[in-house]
Parts: structure tokens; sequence; C-alpha cells
């Protein structure tokens, strides 16, 4: 199958130490000047901040930053790109964490900012029609303004686009009740890298017309086109809820707990960490304990969201259950939404907490069932090979996906500790293999996963995948180098 | 001593209040209720004189309708070892509140007496000290340490520009303001317990006394909408408009 083309990127550096980003070759620089205006950045700046995402351990490099205002500038800059044989970056909240939006070798940025409008809320048919850089709390706060809900969220909502979302299928805390960005996606426009614009799905509820190509760029991270629009599915949004914050004496028992809780009532999250996680999100935020627990008795922790309007009293029922067989220690069940934001504060703020310590982030994911076998395996690995280094680990339990972060001592150089990580990680994901997982459960492949996708993918799988690549970017300006 | 906690049920913090379209009211229809953060912190801080052994029994009492035995619980989970609800449909206002509180007292002689300063429904900020008025007591509001030996009850209460200490004699009076304390979570086992716990309700007439409205609600508005910024271009344009639009210059 045909791979798509090397791109020989149109950029010069200049020989003149130090110069911090590439520069366009003129003519091309000419071509987005006439297309943007002002729009078009090229400052130090902007390039910095545009030119990545949350990750810090990529090369960033962009030489230049566009601010498209609509589709047919879109359109006119695919156009342009190929004409000028410069690769395009698509940027929305850059909150992604596998470099996907990470533009490292002269690329030109395309940060779709200035496309944030709504465009229509279609009240009865419970859709939504946006542009690609609606932040995502926006979309649920004018969902929820016309008693509506969009259900898919996560702690960078109010930053992240909704085109990001899309390209990278975001997952977040609610997956276990209500799916991936996948299953609210009822329509796309996007411009793919043949400058055509594809208007795929249009809202309808029904349409078996063969391929749905509107899939495929669910997930495509930038590779097979441009989103534009997105129209999305929306739900009436959950009766009363309630959130529990559990511990747990050892972690096979979560499942238990799950169990438990599952049977019993409508659980929209059910989220575990682990005690260092906990001891370093509350002596970072200053938030309240939960409960007080000590390490050797309560090592994991468990935060349950669950509906609680049909029986208030059902999750105490459960409690009960849990604590008579000895899978639960204690516990709280948050009063007010005011409790319930703290208690999920506690989850949500690890990755922002833990990010002090520049952590070595894994996103994997086995099957529910398979997880705490999976969990002691790695454990048990990390512990024997690494025992000077500080594992967290937290996740989403009902999904079966765990987010393993090792966490770089103070003292050590930065190259040396992901040196020893990368190491790690073909063992981590040799594992992950054996067990028919995932390398990347809900963050993308971007560019940190890009070597190891063939430990979750066959290889006819990957080939096949290359040419869908080659078929939409025939001259490879989308986002090379990354994903596959 | 015992110490008497008064709980208020309100709209949630955290929900985006609406009013009703013929403007009588707030819409309270499926409407998320809450205990008023000020009576938690009232709250933990008696269940923590309880736990220094300074008290010897805390009681919580609310004034309402039936359902707000669901805060009354919920302050019984934090620790409160009974509760009283004085059930009313009527609409209450604070002198009301604080002529029942004083018929509460009188039956419960608590040593001391903890309410939150205001309630974030109303605002008033008024029930404390017209409790206080009535019953002729001691009074040390917006509390941010309480300090209790013996009879005397020490105040530490933020006012404009810092703090001022009052030393009380109990039986006193204390309202509490937002840096008095963090308050704990309920936690499951007690929930489980606080469903136990002695929970009494009495009526108005009861306690001997009327539930009357002393003013009228005429109107009730959202804030008005907020214009969104726009950017200027230059500041000579700047200028112009502070001068010819905003005319603050």
């Amino acid at each position: 199958m045909a791979l798509p083309r090397p791109l020989l990127l149109n950029v010069m550096t200049s020989s003149s130490a130090p110069v911090p980003y590439p520069t366009l070759a003129a003519p091309a620089h000419s071509a987005l000047e006439a297309l943007f205006g002002e729009r078009l950045r090229t400052d130090t700046d902007t390039l910095g901040s545009w030119g990545r995402d949350w990750t810090r351990s990529f090369t960033v490099a962009p030489s230049a930053v566009v601010f498209p205002e609509s589709t047919e500038e879109v359109v006119e800059l695919v156009q342009t790109a190929r004409t000028h044989r410069f690769a395009l970056v698509p940027s929305g909240g850059r909150t992604g964490l596998s470099g996907g939006a990470v533009a490292p070798a002269g690329e030109v940025v395309v940060s779709f900012d200035r496309m944030h409008r709504i465009l229509d809320l279609d009240v009865p048919g419970q859709l939504m029609r946006c542009e690609a850089g609606v932040i995502t709390q926006t979309i649920q706060e004018h969902a929820s303004e016309h008693g509506l809900y969009y259900p898919v969220d996560f702690a960078s909502a109010g930053s992240s686009q909704i085109g990001g979302n899309v390209a990278t299928n975001a997952g977040g805390i609610k997956v276990i009740r209500y799916g991936m960005t996948r299953d609210w996606v009822a329509g796309l426009q996007v411009v793919t890298g043949r400058g055509e614009v594809l208007d795929l799905g249009r809202g309808l509820v029904k349409d078996n017309t063969g391929y749905d190509l509107r899939q495929l760029f669910i997930g495509s991270e930038g590779t097979l086109g441009l989103i534009t629009e997105v129209t999305l599915r929306l739900t009436r949004a959950p009766a009363a809820q309630q959130v529990l914050v559990l511990g747990l004496p050892a972690f096979p028992v979560v499942m238990e707990v799950l169990n438990a809780f599952r049977s019993r009532l409508e659980v929209s999250a059910f989220e575990f960490f682990d005690h260092k996680a906990l001891a370093k999100v509350l002596s970072r935020t200053g938030l309240p304990r939960p409960f007080e627990a000590n390490p050797e008795s309560v090592p994991f922790y468990a935060l349950v969201e669950v509906e609680t309007a049909v029986d208030a009293d059902a999750p105490l029922g459960v409690f009960e259950h849990c604590v008579e067989q000895g899978w639960v220690v204690d516990g709280v069940l948050s009063q007010s939404e005011e409790q319930a934001r703290k208690l999920w504060r506690l989850r949500e703020d690890i990755s922002e907490t833990i990010s002090h310590w520049t952590p070595y982030k894994n996103d994997l994911a086995v099957r529910v069932a398979d997880v705490p076998a999976f969990l002691a395996e790695v454990d048990a690995f990390a512990a024997q090979r690494y025992p000077d280094l500080e594992v967290v680990w937290f996740g989403h339990i009902g999904d079966g996906n765990l987010h393993l972060n090792i966490l770089k001592p103070e003292a050590m150089p930065q190259h040396e500790f992901y040196d020893r990580c990368h190491a790690a990680s073909k063992a981590i994901f040799e594992t992950v293999r054996r067990y028919g997982g995932s390398v990347s459960a809900e963050h993308g492949v971007g560019l940190l996963k890009k070597d190891y996708l063939g430990y979750s993918r066959s290889d006819p799988e990957i080939a096949y995948l290359r040419a869908i690549r080659s078929t939409f970017d025939p001259d490879g300006i989308l986002n090379p180098g990354k994903l596959v | 001593m015992k110490v008497l906690v008064a709980v208020k049920r309100v709209i949630d913090y955290n929900v985006k209040v609406r009013v009703k379209s013929d403007q009588s009211d707030v819409d309270l229809n499926n409407v998320k209720m809450a205990v008023n953060p000020f009576c938690e912190i009232a709250i933990e801080e008696a269940v923590r004189l309880k736990e220094a052994g300074t008290a010897e029994e805390v009681v919580a009492v609310s004034i309402g309708p039936k359902v707000c035995q669901e805060q009354l619980r919920t302050s019984l989970a934090l620790g409160a070892d009974r509760a009283i609800l004085v059930e009313t449909d009527e609409e209450l206002q604070p002198l009301t509140v604080a002529k029942l509180l004083k018929a509460v007292y009188e039956k419960e002689q608590p040593g001391l007496v903890i309410l939150g300063k205001q309630s974030i429904d109303n605002d008033n900020n008024q029930t404390g000290q017209m409790f206080a008025a009535l019953t002729g007591l001691p009074q040390g509001t917006f509390a941010s340490k309480v300090e209790i030996d013996g009879e005397s009850v020490k105040v530490t209460r933020e006012v404009d520009g810092g703090l001022q200490t009052v030393a009380l004699k109990a039986p006193a009076v204390v309202t509490t303001d937002l840096r008095l304390n963090e308050p704990r979570y309920a936690s499951l086992p007690n929930i489980m317990k606080a469903k136990k716990k002695q929970l009494d309700t009495m009526s108005p007439s009861d306690l001997g006394v009327e539930v009357k409205q002393t003013f009228k609600t005429l109107k009730v508005e959202p804030p008005a909408e907020r214009q969104g910024g726009i950017k200027v271009e230059s500041v000579e344009e700047l200028v112009d408009k502070l001068k010819n639009e905003a005319k603050v210059i």
C-alpha cells in the first residue's frame, strides 16, 4: 500500500545562531499574508505558545501561526500549503497530552481560536451545530441554558475546543455512562488534505448509505483533514446526582465496589486514585481531606458519581454492603453541589498537581475485568525495576482506563529521567499487548505514542491506516510525523 | 455546656438562580437545596466544641417546611446530637425566625447559640442580631475565632480594617464568618447513624409564636444583563470613549 510521500519542508533555517524559530520561504509567507493579513503571526511569543500543547518534551518550532475565520479561508489555506509545500498543524485548545498539536519542524499552525461561533441549536432535535473553535465548556453551558446537556467532560473542558475533542475522540470522566466524543458527533464539516469540503453526517439520525466517513475523522488527530464545523448530539440533563469518595483497603476490591454500585444505581463516573496522588493534591490545593485515613489501611480511593433522584438511600445501602464485605473502609457523601465539586477536584486536580514533577505519563486501557491483574503486574514491574522512582496511579476504572504516572525525582536531570522511562515503556507496552489492551486509551497517539502503535495495532491494520491517510492527504501536508 | 445551632435550607450555592416568570419570587421548582454555607460553619464549630470536650450536647434547629428535615439530617451526620424542626409552610422573615428561635432557646436553655452571620438566599444578616436583642444575650457577630473558658466566650470578629476581640459571658450568641473553620464532609457511617438520631417536630403555635410578615415582596428581578466589552483601536479612541460615552473623565 502506498505510503504518504515524505514532505520536503519549504523552510529555511538561518545559520546565524541563535534563531529560535524557522521562517517560511518568502513566496509562502506572502501568500499567507495575502490570505490572513494581521491574522498571520510570526512573533516568538505566538509561535512559542501556539506551537505546542500540554506536553513539554518535544521541540517546538513552528514557522507561523494563522487564525482562519471561515471554512472558505481554511480551503484557501490548504490550497496554499499544497502549492507552496508547507505543512499544517491543526490546533485547538492545546490541552493534548501526546504532542498531537505540537509543531516541531517549521510547520504552520492552524489555530481555530477565531472560529468560535455557535451556529445553531435545535432544541427538539437535541442538536447543536458550531464552529470547531468553540470551547467545550461553552457548549456545555449553552446546552444547559436551554435545558439540554452535553455529557463529554474532563478537567480541561474550560480550555479545550470541540474540534480538538473530535480530532482526538476525547474521553474524560463520564465515559462509563455516556461514552466518548465519538458517540456524540452527529455531523462534521471537514476540509481534506486535497482542499475539498466534505459535509459528513449532517445531523441525520439514520443514514445507511455506505461507509461512514465521519467516523474516520473522529480520532484522526488532524491527519486526514481540518475539522471546521461540528454538529453534536445533546441529551437531557441527568437527575440529581451525588458524589461519594470511598477508601479501599486494597486494589482488587475496586471491581467488587464498581459491581455493587452498578447493579443498584445509575453510575455516571467511577474513578480511582492512590494515596500518593491524594496527598499531593491536598498539599498543593489546600482542599480538605475527605476523611482521616493512613496509607497502610487505605492505599486506594474510589470516586463514584451516582444518580440519587429515584432512591436517595440507595448509596447508603450499597456502602453498607461494601463495608460488611470488607471492600470499603470509610467514605463520604456530598451534601451539596459545592461539596460534590470539591470532591471531584480531588480527582480532577491530579494531572495539574503532578505536572510539577514532569511525569512520564502512560494512558493505558485493558478490558475492565483485567484491570486488577494488569495493574498489579505493572506495579510490581515498576517497583522492581525503578525502586527509586515514584509511581502515581489514577484513572477511569469503569472504562478499564489507567493513567500510570512516573514522577521525576527533583534532583534527576530531565534527559536521564526520560531515557529510563522510555526503556520501561517497552516492557509496559509488552504487558499491554499481552492483555490485548491499548497503549493510548484516550490521549491519542500524536508524537508520544507513534513508535508504539504496533503494540496495539497489527501490521495490516497500520498499512490500512496509512493508505487511508494518503487518500485524504496525498501531499502529506497534514500533521506530518504524527499518529502513523 | 449545651450548644444550639440554627440551620437554614437554601438554594445550593452552585445553582444558577432563576426568577419566576411572574416575578413574584425565585423559582424553587426542582432546584437543588443545601445547608446555608454559613450555617455549615456554625455546625462545624459546635461539633468541634463537643469534640474538644467544651460542649456536652449539640442541638440543631431549623425552621421551615417539612423538607428542612434533609438539612437537619445532614447536621446530625456532621455531628449534632439531636435536631428540632419548627415546621411551617408560611413565608418566614428574620424577625419571626428570631422570635421562634427565642422560644426554642427558652425551652432548651443552651449556654451558647451559634448561627450563620447571614443566609446566602436573602443576605439579610439580621436574625442573629434580632435574636440577641430579643433574648437580651450578649453577641459576638462575624466570628473568625471562638475560644471558650468556663463561662467566658472570647470571639474574634472580622471588622473593616482588621480584627476585634470581644469577651462575652455565657449564655451568648455567636454568628459565624467564612474563615471560622473549614466544614468537614459527612461520612457515610455518620449519615447512617444520623438516621437513628432524635428529630423532634413542633409548630410555631406549639411555641406560642405567630408567624407574620412585616414586609411584602413586590417584585423579584434578575440582575441587569451586562453588555459585552469592545476592543478599541487606539489610545485616542479610548480617551474619546471615556470622555464622551462613559463620561468618566
